[in-house]
Formats: C-alpha cells, sequence, structure tokens
C-alpha cells in the first residue's frame, strides 16, 4: 500500500510536471488577477515630458520592445517539452536493459536531471513573458492623439501615466479601524496626470485618479470553537475621478456659467462632484462609480468643461 | 557581469559537476550491469535433502552428489544417475576420511539397533558400533584429533559420546539438557578440538578425552559453525540465537570477539569469501524472517558489509565465484523457493524460483563443469549459473553526463539570447530648454501637491514618502538632462550617501532611511 501510494505520488508529480511544460510550450499560462478580480496588467509607468508625437512614437516602441522579448522567448518554448521526452527516452534505456534482465539507474538519473533543466528552462522562458498592456495605456495614447493639434506649437505635455496598480502601499491615502479593529484602507491612484499649454494660451491639467477601498485580511476567532481563522482581505469597491483645471487665457476668454454644466450635471460617466470658476480658473471635479471610464468619456468631459468659456470678440 | 555570460557560467558550473558525479561512479565501478542466469542440467525427485555435497565418495576421482534426508542416504553421479541407495531410519550423516585411504567416506548415525553408527565406505555398508549411549540423532562429525580421529555424536537430549573409527566407545557425556545443534571441530592453538551446542543455549569446546576446555550458556542456540576465519591457528565460533542474538567467539577461551542482535531467530550461518581477500574471511548470516547480513572478520572483531532480505526463511547460503573474479557470490535460498545470488556489496540477482522451500544448496564439479546443486522439498537440481555483463557499462555515466551537460549548455544559450525585459519605466524627455522647464514646473506642481495633501491627511505617511521619492527622482532626472544638455540649473536635489534616494538640498537628514547628512 505505502509502495503504490509514492508511486501515485510520482505519477502526479511527472503528469504536473508533463502538463506544465506543455503549458509552456502552448503558451497557456493561467491569467493573474489582483484582489479586484481582475486581470493583472504590465506595471508601466511612463515619464511624459515631450512633443505629442515624440510621447506617441516612444509608446509605440516601448510596446514594440516589450513584444520583442516576448516573441524572442517564444520561439524556445517547445525545447523544454523536448527535453522532457528526451528524458523519458534515457528513462526507456534503464527500462530495455531490465527487460533485458539488468538493472541500471543511470538512465533514469540523467532522464530525471533532464527533467529538471527542463522545469528550469520552461520557468525562464514564462518569466520572460509579459504582461498585457492596460487599455488605460492605449487610451491615454488616444487622448494625447486627440489633444495634440490644441497643443501651443512647439511646446510639450507633462505629467506621468502610473499604470503600477491602484492598491499598492505607496497609493494609500488613509486608513480606518472599524469597531471590531479591521484595518480598511483607502487606495487614491493618480494613474494620468497631464499638463499642457494650449494652442489659444489656456494651460490646462488633467489628472484622473482611481479611488478603491480594501479590508485588509484578519484574524477571527470563532464564537463556538474558539478556533481561529484567518478571513481574506476583500476588496470594498472602487470608482473614478477626473480633475480638470484650466488656466483661462483672459484675453481670449471670459468665463460664463453654463446650466448644462454644474454640479450633479452627468457628462457621460461622470457626473460633476465640484465646480469653482474663482480667479480665472475653471476647477472641477467629477465622480465616475464605474470601475473603468474610457477615453472618449475623459475627451468628452474636458470638452464639456470648455462650455464655460466664451471667446472673447476680437 | 552581463546578463548573457551570467547563464553560461552557471551551466558551466552545473555541467563541471554533473560530470564530476558521473566521473566518481564511473570510474569507482559503483555502477554495472551483471546479471546472472541458471540452466537446468538434471533433476531428480528427491525429497526434503537434510545434507548434501558434492564430494568423491566413491574413489574414482570423479565428483559425486551425496545426499540425505530423513529416510536415507543416495550416491549420484555426474550424470544424475543412482549409484547407491540406503535406506535408515532417521539419519544423520556426516563425511570424514575413516579408514585414511584418503576418499571421504559417509558415516551414518541412525536409530536402528538401539542407535547405531554405520560407515559407507566405497559403497560397502558396515555397522560399526550399536547399542550406544546415545538417542535420537541431533548431529555427528568426524573430528581429527591429534590422538586420531573420532566419531562424534549427539543426540536430542544432549547426550554427547565418541567412538573411535572401528566402533570403539572413547568417551560419553552430558552436555546441555536439549537437541545438539551444532558440531564442528575448532583448533585452539593449531590443535583440533570439537566445538558443541545445544539448542538450550550450552556452547562448549572439548578435547579428544571429552574434557571440557571452556563453556559458556547464552540465549538457545539455533545454529553453530567454527571456522578458523583469519587463519591464526584459533578457530572462531560463531553462534546464532532463537531470538537473534549473534555472537562470535574465541575458541581459546570463550571471550566474545563480536556480538550483535540482528532482531530474527538466525537460521544459517556460512561463510563466504565475498570480497576474494584471503587474509580474511566474510560471513553470511540468514534469519529466520529472510533477512540477510554479511560480515566480515578482521581477527580481531567483525563488521557488518551489507544486509539484504528474502521473503521467507533463509534455509540455505552457500559460496560460489560465479562471475570467476575470484570473489564468491552467495546463493541463498529461502523456505518459499526463493534462490538468489548476492554479490559482494549485496546487490540481489534472481534465478529461477522453486515450487517447494529450499533445503540445501551446495556448489562443486560434476563432470566437467561446476555446478548449483539446489534441493528443494521434491526434487533435486543441478545448475549450470552463468554470468553476464555489458562490457564498458561502467563508463555510461560518463555518456549520460555528457547528453546532460550538453543540454545545460544550449539551454544556458537559449537563455542568454532572449533579450532582458525592458524597464517597465519609461521616460519621454524633450531635451529643449522650454520643455524641461515646464516639465521641472510641473514636477515641482506635483511635489507641492504631495506636501499639500500629506498636510490635509490624505496620504498616509509611507504613500506620501513613496511618492516624494519618486517625484524627486524625476527632477533629480530633470536636472541632469538640463546639464547633458548644457543649460544653467540651479541643483535643488542630491542623493542621499546612504539609500540613494533623492532629496532636496540642504535636508540634514534622509526622509527614506533616516541616514544622518552633513553636508
Amino acid at each position: 500500500m505505502p509502495a503504490l501510494c509514492v508511486i501515485a505520488v510520482i505519477g502526479i508529480v511527472i503528469l504536473s510536471l508533463f502538463f506544465y511544460l506543455l503549458n509552456t510550450a502552448r503558451k497557456k499560462t493561467p491569467v493573474n488577477t489582483n484582489v479586484m478580480g481582475k486581470k493583472d496588467f504590465a506595471p508601466v509607468y511612463v515619464s511624459l515630458a515631450d512633443k505629442p508625437d515624440s510621447i506617441m512614437r516612444g509608446m509605440d516602441r516601448f510596446a514594440r520592445e516589450v513584444q520583442t522579448t516576448e516573441k524572442a522567448g517564444d520561439k524556445w518554448r517547445w525545447i523544454p517539452l523536448i527535453i522532457f521526452v528526451t528524458g523519458v527516452g534515457l528513462m526507456m534505456v534503464d527500462g530495455l536493459l531490465l527487460l533485458l534482465g539488468y538493472f541500471s539507474l543511470v538512465f533514469s538519473a540523467g532522464g530525471f536531471l533532464l527533467w529538471i533543466a527542463a522545469f528550469i528552462m520552461a520557468r525562464s522562458l514564462r518569466r520572460s513573458d509579459s504582461l498585457d498592456f492596460s487599455p488605460r495605456y492605449k487610451s491615454t495614447k488616444e487622448i494625447l492623439h486627440a489633444l495634440r493639434d490644441d497643443l501651443k506649437h512647439g511646446s510639450t505635455f507633462t505629467g506621468h501615466l502610473d499604470l503600477t496598480g491602484a492598491l499598492l502601499s505607496t497609493k494609500v491615502a488613509r486608513e480606518a479601524k472599524d469597531a471590531q479593529n479591521r484595518t480598511t484602507k483607502l487606495f487614491a491612484d493618480p494613474w494620468l496626470s497631464l499638463k499642457a499649454k494650449l494652442y489659444d494660451g489656456n494651460v490646462l491639467r488633467v489628472t484622473a485618479i482611481q479611488k478603491s477601498k480594501k479590508r485588509d485580511s484578519y484574524w477571527k476567532r470563532s464564537r463556538i470553537s474558539g478556533k481561529s481563522k484567518l478571513k481574506p482581505e476583500k476588496f470594498k469597491g472602487t470608482e473614478q475621478e477626473l480633475k480638470v483645471r484650466i488656466v483661462v487665457n483672459p484675453e481670449v476668454y471670459k468665463i460664463v456659467p453654463n446650466n448644462e454644466f454644474k454640479p450633479g450635471a452627468n457628462i457621460g460617466k461622470y457626473t460633476i462632484a465640484q465646480l469653482s470658476t474663482d480667479g480665472g480658473m475653471v476647477n472641477v471635479v467629477a465622480t465616475s462609480p464605474f470601475d473603468e471610464v474610457e477615453q472618449s468619456h475623459i475627451l468628452g468631459f474636458l470638452k464639456s468643461t470648455y462650455s464655460l468659456l466664451q471667446r472673447k470678440a476680437s | 557581469m552581463s546578463r548573457k555570460v551570467i547563464p553560461f557560467i552557471a551551466a558551466f558550473v552545473l555541467a563541471c559537476l554533473v560530470m564530476v558525479v558521473a566521473g566518481v561512479f564511473s570510474f569507482s565501478g559503483a555502477v554495472s550491469a551483471e546479471k546472472f542466469g541458471s540452466d537446468q542440467i538434471w533433476t531428480q525427485s528427491y525429497s526434503a535433502a537434510e545434507s548434501m555435497k558434492v564430494i568423491d565418495v566413491t574413489g574414482d576421482g570423479q565428483y559425486d552428489l551425496f545426499i540425505q534426508n530423513i529416510s536415507g542416504v543416495r550416491i549420484y553421479d555426474a550424470g544424475g544417475n543412482i549409484l547407491q541407495d540406503f535406506v535408515y531410519a532417521n539419519p544423520k550423516t556426516t563425511l570424514g576420511d575413516v579408514n585414511g585411504d584418503g576418499v571421504e567416506d559417509i558415516i551414518v548415525y541412525h536409530s536402528g539397533n538401539s542407535f547405531s553408527v554405520d560407515t559407507i565406505i566405497n559403497g560397502q555398508q558396515k555397522t560399526i558400533a550399536s547399542q550406544l549411549p546415545v538417542y535420537t540423532p541431533s548431529r555427528n562429525a568426524v573430528i581429527r584429533f591429534e590422538s586420531g580421529p573420532q566419531i562424534v555424536l549427539g543426540d536430542n537430549g544432549g547426550n554427547l559420546a565418541s567412538i573411535s573409527t572401528n566402533g570403539q566407545l572413547l568417551w560419553q557425556k552430558d552436555f546441555g539438557s536439549d537437541e545438539t545443534r551444532g558440531m564442528d571441530d575448532a583448533r585452539i592453538g593449531g590443535v583440533i578440538h570439537v566445538a558443541i551446542a545445544t539448542y538450550d543455549g550450552s556452547l562448549g569446546v572439548f578435547d579428544s578425552n571429552g574434557n571440557i576446555v571452556w563453556e559458556v550458556d547464552q540465549e538457545q542456540i539455533r545454529r553453530m559453525r567454527a571456522y578458523d576465519l583469519n587463519a591464526d591457528g584459533n578457530s572462531e565460533i560463531i553462534t546464532g540465537g532463537e531470538y537473534g542474538a549473534l555472537f562470535v567467539y574465541n575458541a581459546k577461551d570463550g571471550s566474545v570477539l563480536f556480538s550483535k542482535s540482528i532482531g530474527q531467530a538466525v537460521s544459517e550461518v556460512r561463510t563466504v569469501e565475498l570480497n576474494g581477500d584471503p587474509s580474511s574471511r566474510e560471513f553470511v548470516v540468514g534469519g529466520k524472517e529472510g533477512g540477510i547480513w554479511a560480515f566480515s572478520f578482521n581477527g580481531t572483531t567483525a563488521t557488518q558489509i551489507w544486509t539484504a532480505s528474502l521473503s521467507d526463511k533463509v534455509t540455505e547460503i552457500s559460496g560460489l565465484d560465479i562471475d570467476e573474479d575470484g570473489k564468491e557470490e552467495a546463493v541463498i535460498g529461502d523456505d518459499s523457493g526463493k534462490v538468489a545470488v548476492f554479490t559482494e556489496n549485496g546487490s540481489r540477482n534472481n534465478l529461477p524460483s522453486h515450487n517447494s522451500g529450499i533445503t540445501r544448496i551446495d556448489i562443486g564439479k560434476l563432470g566437467n563443469e561446476r555446478y548449483v546443486v539446489i534441493a528443494d522439498g521434491s526434487d533435486v537440481q543441478v545448475n549450470k549459473v552463468d554470468f553476464n555483463s555489458i562490457p564498458g557499462f561502467q563508463y555510461t555515466p560518463l555518456i549520460v553526463g555528457l547528453v546532460v551537460s550538453a543540454i545545460i549548455l544550449i539551454i544556458a544559450a537559449i537563455l542568454a539570447s532572449i533579450p532582458p525585459k525592458p524597464e517597465m519605466k519609461v521616460s519621454f524627455q524633450d531635451k529643449s530648454k522650454e520643455s524641461l522647464e515646464a516639465q521641472r514646473r510641473m514636477l515641482k506642481e506635483s511635489i507641492a501637491d504631495v506636501e499639500r495633501l500629506r498636510k490635509s491627511g490624505e496620504v498616509t505617511g509611507d504613500a506620501y514618502l513613496a511618492r516624494l521619492k519618486r517625484l524627486r527622482s524625476d527632477l533629480s532626472e530633470n536636472e541632469a538632462a538640463y546639464k547633458t544638455a548644457g543649460y544653467p540649473i540651479k541643483v535643488e536635489t542630491f542623493q542621499c550617501p546612504n539609500c540613494g534616494g533623492t532629496l532636496e538640498l540642504g535636508m540634514d537628514k534622509c526622509e527614506y532611511c533616516g541616514q544622518v547628512i552633513l553636508s
């Protein structure tokens, strides 16, 4: 019976290794998900201080570089499986010897070493795999593309695109404890920050922030059995915030109220939360309960903000 | 060090390691492909042999097969034909040259005529003594004392008697109270004595007059053998007990040279020249549960060489140099009919199984060949045991090592050819003065934002520091870009000498690591 158990365990290990190598070869790797249950994306941080065309070209080049690395690994993906099969072949030599009445473990040992080598290679190949780029990477590029004609000639976009993740410890805005001493963290992830001097003399500043809430894991003691149990961390929700500031060129525009653009008004996926037009600046804070807001909504909101400006007669 | 070089160094080290291990296995001789097989030459029906020996008992210079069971004695010639057959009631036999003609004679101690001793010399059966003062036969031996050969008899009640080769009673003795389980000649200072053991645990050495030289008591004895293992003129007496006690006594004074508990009743003890070194002999012990232990005796004490097992009680052990390398292999049979050959290092090679338990195994030359004769519960079989090996197999670890090393190096080459994953932090920076100024302004605004968030409690301490660190780092890069482009810039940042984090000029303590900065 113990021998059967050992054989079963060895069989399971060998099968697991085989399917691990097969999935490596077929590039069928499990999709990583984060605590939000969403797919993990490449943790990219882009510092922006360039002309729109340069930024867009650079972003395309960067995406290509990542792809090149992945493709370089892709052409070798069948090698670990071939090494595994070679190991099986070596082991079969021992099997053949056994059939002939000789007992040998030399070839099996060699085969086992090859299996280890195949596993190490497969792991290395999998590590060279890159996560997909977040859709925000593309949408930021499209925002830059849409705004490029509005930019003052020769000036640059400055800011950043931070796709490293919304729930990092470096993005904790606040921590709160409830009556049961459970810690809930509030995260603020300013994933897009963009400043641009526009053609009409205005200065536009846009910040897109993802605000999330997560309860940390904690130990809970059962009132009946007295046993302690680790409760996993729990994602409590997320919302998007968009801050827009336009420093208005007073020679070109005057700020006028607009009944369709006031606090509480819905502009696409956003709802205006705060609006201030003091000091020759338009400051708007809009929120959206959606997990993700597409670039068309951001651009649409920017366009709507401009409805507060009325061009002065020349 | 280059990222492309590291996999090769690691692969080279691993390949060297593999080759060293392969070399050790190859040149130590630990790897071999060997097998033992057997071909049956002839078989005859013969039930439960108690004693068997390949020996010349007819004096024709050709070896015969002597065999005995509870109902008689039989001699086969080399071809398996019956030469002589004698019927006895409950006989015990021994072989020895009784008449001094240089040919071994058969001495039969049996229950007939109130316990008698017969000799069978050249096929002539003769009763030399009867109505002896011993009872149901258990052991007998021809002991060639200095004063002349004696036939020593032991019954199943601890009675001993010795008769001369012409049947005259020389001495008699009560020794122990149970069955005689061992009787062998033992030398003390080169002088032959007789060592006798009984089942009740009595062990003694007697001289030619039946006087006891020394005597010990131990746990019940199942087997006793006496050998001069190191050829120093003093024999070693090996006993195996009912409860697993294994002792090696010095025949000179009965001192214990070696003892060990093997955990099961000892069912057989034999010497086998396992290591081919004639200056010492090895002995193999078989257990009632199938355990097998090989020991080497160096003149002072014994050391265990290896241990192995069969599936049932070990009934017989015999030594034969099957592969003709000067070292004997142990041919061992068990009560379930299994026969296996154990090599010097204890590796097991099975020979064909028998339908009933093995009772005796002997090895010797019948005709022109050396054969292994195996007696089981119903038959006696003569087998030719052969040995096969694959020449040069000992170097296969080197071949396998080369294959593995080559594949390791190929893997290293593949991994080195894959370009490194690009840094996930990228910066698109226009080098014009206006752009750098705009970026600098933006960064300072961002730093001010973070400061404001901290003051309003909208960011925790760690997050504040992390964001500040990143922004200051960007500011430092901006300053570096200024310098590279040749624009004048008032430097506002510096690196912490301890953690490398970017700090604002004038700070005297690093906000990230706490290092005090003297500048």
